[in-house]
């Protein structure tokens, strides 16, 4: 049984929340921005004056970034990963169990929360300024912009499970350093959230194809510049949903374990 | 001066605290590599299917990832604990740090010597050398001695960052939002080539925060290349640098020490 009204309670009180941390969304805010700079100053040295390489042009390319950074920014703002281990371990995850909630559930509602208050004052103002100071190259049918929320949106969830579960990882290590950095690499790169995946060496390519990480970043971003078109959306979204379902009993699975197995580091 | 052995003696409880979670300690490491490494491979990647960034090749772009790399590893081992003094600021422990009858700037800095950093030692090493032989870096003594120079200002230049951001807390409370806002992306955007950068960029990061002088400028001078905007010789100011903006970052600290009262929690 689920019950919307208890979850849309948290979703609301994570909205108020971030409404009181002005400054931590600002200086999120001004961290995307600098990250934004960065890789728009890498790619247009990259591509060097070129027209177009690949088959992609400079603009499109651009385009990639700005979008990739944008929805980078969407990611970002929920619970991050550290939040969750540093509840498992001084052990205020306990005070969750005891309560008649899901704890996956509960968080992924709050996250709607923070992330809309972020992009409502944040991220959607600056982009929109981003967008009409620096040509760059907008969808021109409203499909393509109902296709690219859709899977955003699809990304979105999939980051969710997989962080998720990689922060549950420690109820059951206590050090989960290494983990962690190695989750955040694989994210970064096959992710396609700086690099597209057509610019990859061809092993590479393949790796990161069968991998659920393209779903999160490269899928929405190449509908959105029109780089993945016509029947290849469709087998796009497939292989979202697929991986969608494969994180999400992946996330229930740790998550079942975990709660069965809570060790209270002397909480 | 009794400072050095005391400094040791402190530093020496701190690592023996450390080494009491050997199997962490080994995590940490292994992940400081796995993430160095991973900035490498993006690199490797973004270069696979162009020639060059901005004119640099990708072993050049290992070099300057590894001089960055070197020197925020020893400044972490000896200045990191500044970042986090907005924590004793709110907690109100920091009046511990006044009461004593050693320098407050020192014993605040002694605190904490992470030799997690091993792993940043273990990464730079190994790349100066896979470097030193893919393009034929001729080691002279000259260069030697400019390459550990260039460290220590590179040093001082980011300790002395995390000592401003920390001294922002005796006027706002905060220091660890202003590492992550500021400090954490700056380190970013100068893991690549300057050049690439708008002219803005490259003046604040040679005028403002001088992260050029961790490893951008001193590279243009080992690897040859140029250096658009700027004089020839701006590589080697480092270690010049470095001492003027330790002891600017030194000067404000204890300007936001006098005007600090306790919170009185």
């Amino acid at each position: 049984m689920f019950r919307m009204k208890l979850y849309w309670t948290f979703t609301k009180k994570a909205f108020l929340r971030s409404a009181v941390y002005r400054f931590d969304v600002l200086s999120r805010m001004g961290s995307n921005l600098i990250f934004l700079l960065m890789w728009g100053s890498i790619w247009t040295a990259l591509y060097a004056g070129k027209e177009s390489a690949d088959g992609v042009t400079f603009q499109a390319m651009l385009t990639y970034i700005v979008v990739s950074q944008f929805l980078s920014g969407i990611n970002g703002a929920g619970t991050p990963l550290w939040d969750m281990q540093e509840k498992v371990r001084t052990g205020d995850i306990a005070l969750e169990l005891m309560r008649p909630f899901d704890v996956p559930l509960r968080y992924l509602f709050a996250d709607f929360g923070s992330v809309a208050f972020y992009f409502m004052f944040a991220l959607l103002p600056v982009y929109i300024l981003v967008f009409l100071f620096i040509d760059l190259t907008l969808p021109m049918s409203w499909e393509t912009w109902v296709l690219f929320l859709i899977t955003a949106f699809i990304g979105f969830l999939i980051r969710y499970c997989i962080e998720m579960s990689f922060s549950f990882l420690s109820f059951f290590l206590v050090e989960t350093g290494g983990i962690v950095d190695i989750f955040y690499f694989a994210m970064s790169l096959l992710s396609g959230s700086v690099i597209p995946l057509w610019f990859f060496p061809d092993w590479l390519e393949k790796l990161a194809i069968y991998m659920p990480f393209q779903g999160i970043y490269y899928i929405p971003t190449s509908i959105f510049i029109g780089k993945i078109t016509g029947v290849e959306i469709a087998f796009s979204i497939a292989t979202q949903i697929f991986w969608l379902l494969v994180c999400y009993g992946i996330l229930r699975f740790v998550w079942h374990k975990a709660s069965q197995k809570v060790v209270v580091q002397g909480g | 001066m009794s400072y050095l052995p005391l400094y040791f003696k402190l530093v020496g409880a701190g690592v023996r605290a450390q080494l009491q979670y050997r199997f962490a300690f080994f995590m940490r490491i292994i992940g400081l590599i796995t993430a160095y490494a991973g900035m490498a491979a993006t690199m490797w990647v973004m270069l696979y299917r162009f020639d060059a960034l901005g004119g640099w090749t990708f072993y050049e772009m290992l070099f300057l990832l590894a001089l960055a790399v070197v020197s925020w590893g020893c400044c972490i081992t000896v200045f990191f604990h500044f970042k986090s003094l907005d924590t004793y600021i709110v907690n109100g422990t920091f009046d511990r740090f006044l009461v004593r009858p050693i320098h407050p700037f020192f014993h605040f800095m002694s605190m904490k010597f992470d030799i997690g950093a091993v792993g940043q030692f273990i990464f730079s090493i190994v790349v100066f050398l896979w470097v030193s032989m893919a393009i034929d870096i001729d080691w002279s003594v000259w260069k030697v001695l400019f390459l550990l120079s260039t460290i220590i200002g590179g040093v001082l230049i980011q300790g002395g960052m995390l000592v401003i951001i920390s001294a922002l807390a005796f006027w706002t409370t905060k220091s660890e939002q202003f590492y992550w806002v500021a400090m954490y992306p700056a380190r970013n955007l100068t893991n690549y080539p300057l050049v690439i950068y708008p002219k803005l960029v490259q003046m604040i990061t040679a005028f403002i925060v001088p992260f050029g002088f961790v490893n951008y400028f001193p590279s243009t001078v080992i690897l040859g290349k140029e250096t658009p905007y700027f004089p020839d010789f701006v590589g080697f100011l480092s270690p010049l640098v470095g001492v003027v903006f330790f002891l600017l970052a030194y000067w404000l600290w204890m300007s936001g020490l006098s005007r600090y009262k306790s919170t009185g929690s």
